[in-house]
């Protein structure tokens, strides 16, 4: 249960987000198809701080956010919000899922599906468009929208590397990913020599303790 | 007269055998606009309380569900959807009006092959014993005349294990929200009933029936007389409302 809040609150909160999410799934056929597998699975989300349960059923009519559920679910996942937002933003999920802080319980491939294909919502907006504006200025703007979205985009996945190329490779403000990762292998590697040279100064120091008379 | 041969309507006590029609009155006189009321009197706040409801019911598909006092279907449609095909809801009311409204609208929705639409008493329901997964009444035993006899029926058409969930008004938690409520209820309500429904009176008596209603304690304590088990409450807007759950062992 979510600790002190009305359960009114909580559902008018969870009827809005559904709401809109299902929204945006309508402008997106193919995601919602793509939903249509998990229609079995039960996903529970509990939030540790703020306390939050909400237990996620995703289907062919789009998703359904509930306060309670007592049945079996396919994965629970248990973390503070900050935690939830990092997986949820996160570029390789399965390695957040693994090394971060969530308590993840039951099967976590579903998990990393759905929210692969939540992540990947792709919205047509030409249909309402039409039927508000009309065939023609609806599909012109509509084509405004996407050729504006996909420039933006692209220009995001375009600065974000250039800032990481130069934030890495130019400025040297903080070393690459694999150089960082290379320098690590190279330190573990320098404590087991350590470690080992040091057992080996133990053995030849036993030894000539028993040589001497 | 005896008094157990009394009982109440709204603030007045009245024959027990007259009860029923007087409520009946009361339901035929709003049926027509009742989904407006409720919108209008709750702020459409009553979506989110039926919502949680058929959350806490734990309703899956192919189950079989009955709905007393259904109104005018908002549950039962909901439940037609989560059992899908191969599941069963009953929408039963005891009041005519009501329940022809609440066909017309569901069919008008297209809705139909697992709904079925029942007039019956709450206090004698014409069911089988074991029949049901989950039972709900929602809004609707405050005005049942005999509140136990009608737990004892909803028990014995529960499935062992099934579920009975009771959404009515109950008492508000706070002091200061119950001031506020009884201003609410006892002022403004009969004035929406008289402005939208041209009918001050049943919005007198849906007040005076939600004081004279038990409270939550003692809804929780008729169910565990009543035979059920793991009976628990939920407070809603403050215990303007509350959902009681119990289970059939």
């Amino acid at each position: 249960m979510n600790g002190n809040l009305d359960p009114a609150l909580v559902t008018a909160v969870l009827a809005a987000v559904e709401n809109g999410l299902n929204r945006a799934l309508e402008l997106a056929p193919e995601t919602r198809a793509q939903l249509e597998p998990f229609a079995d699975d039960v996903f529970a989300l509990h939030c540790t701080a703020p306390t939050l349960d909400v237990y996620l059923r995703p289907g062919g009519q789009g998703l359904q956010l509930m306060a309670v559920y007592d049945g079996p679910v396919t994965t629970s996942v248990r973390g503070v919000a900050s935690d939830f937002a990092e997986l949820a933003m996160a570029k390789d999920p399965a390695a957040t899922l693994i090394n971060g802080q969530l308590e993840l319980d039951g099967d976590s491939a579903p998990l990393l599906e759905l929210r692969s294909i939540l992540a990947g919502l792709d919205m047509d907006w030409e249909a309402p468009l039409v039927s508000a504006m009309g065939d023609v200025a609806g599909h012109q703007f509509a084509q405004m929208l996407r050729a504006t979205y996909g420039w933006g985009r692209q220009a995001t996945a375009s600065l974000t590397r250039q800032l990481d190329e130069f934030i890495h490779e130019e400025a040297r403000i903080t070393p690459p990913r694999l150089e960082l990762e290379d320098f690590y292998r190279d330190v573990q590697a320098l404590g087991l020599q350590v470690e080992r040279l040091a057992s080996r100064v133990e053995r030849l120091r036993k030894r000539l303790h028993k040589l001497r008379p | 007269m005896k008094d157990k041969d009394r009982t109440h309507f709204g603030y007045r006590e009245v024959d027990r055998d007259a009860k029923a029609g007087m409520v009946a009155d009361v339901f035929h006189s709003v049926a027509s606009r009742y989904d407006l009321m409720n919108d209008l009197m709750s702020a459409g706040i009553h979506r989110l309380w039926k919502r949680f409801t058929i959350e806490l019911s734990g309703v899956r598909r192919g189950q079989a569900v009955l709905d007393i006092a259904g109104g005018t279907g908002d549950l039962a449609a909901r439940f037609a959807d989560i059992v899908g095909a191969e599941g069963r809801v009953v929408l039963a009311d005891i009041n005519e009006s009501m329940l022809q409204v609440g066909r017309d609208k569901l069919l008008d929705h297209g809705r139909l092959g697992n709904l079925e639409f029942v007039q019956a008493d709450a206090q004698s329901l014409p069911f089988p014993d074991d029949s049901f997964d989950c039972v709900t009444i929602a809004f609707g035993l405050r005005n049942v005349t005999d509140k136990d006899a009608a737990l004892r029926s909803m028990l014995r058409v529960l499935k062992p294990g099934g579920r009975l969930l009771v959404l009515e008004f109950s008492k508000p938690e706070s002091e200061l929200l119950g001031k506020a409520y009884d201003a609410y209820s006892f002022r403004i309500l009969p004035l929406m009933g008289r402005l939208v429904a041209n009918d001050s009176d049943s919005y007198q008596y849906l007040a005076e029936s939600i004081r004279m209603h038990p409270d939550q304690e003692t809804l929780q304590e008729m169910m565990e007389e009543a035979g059920f088990t793991r009976c628990e409450y939920h407070n809603m807007t403050g215990g303007v409302v509350a959902v009681h759950k119990g289970v059939k062992a």
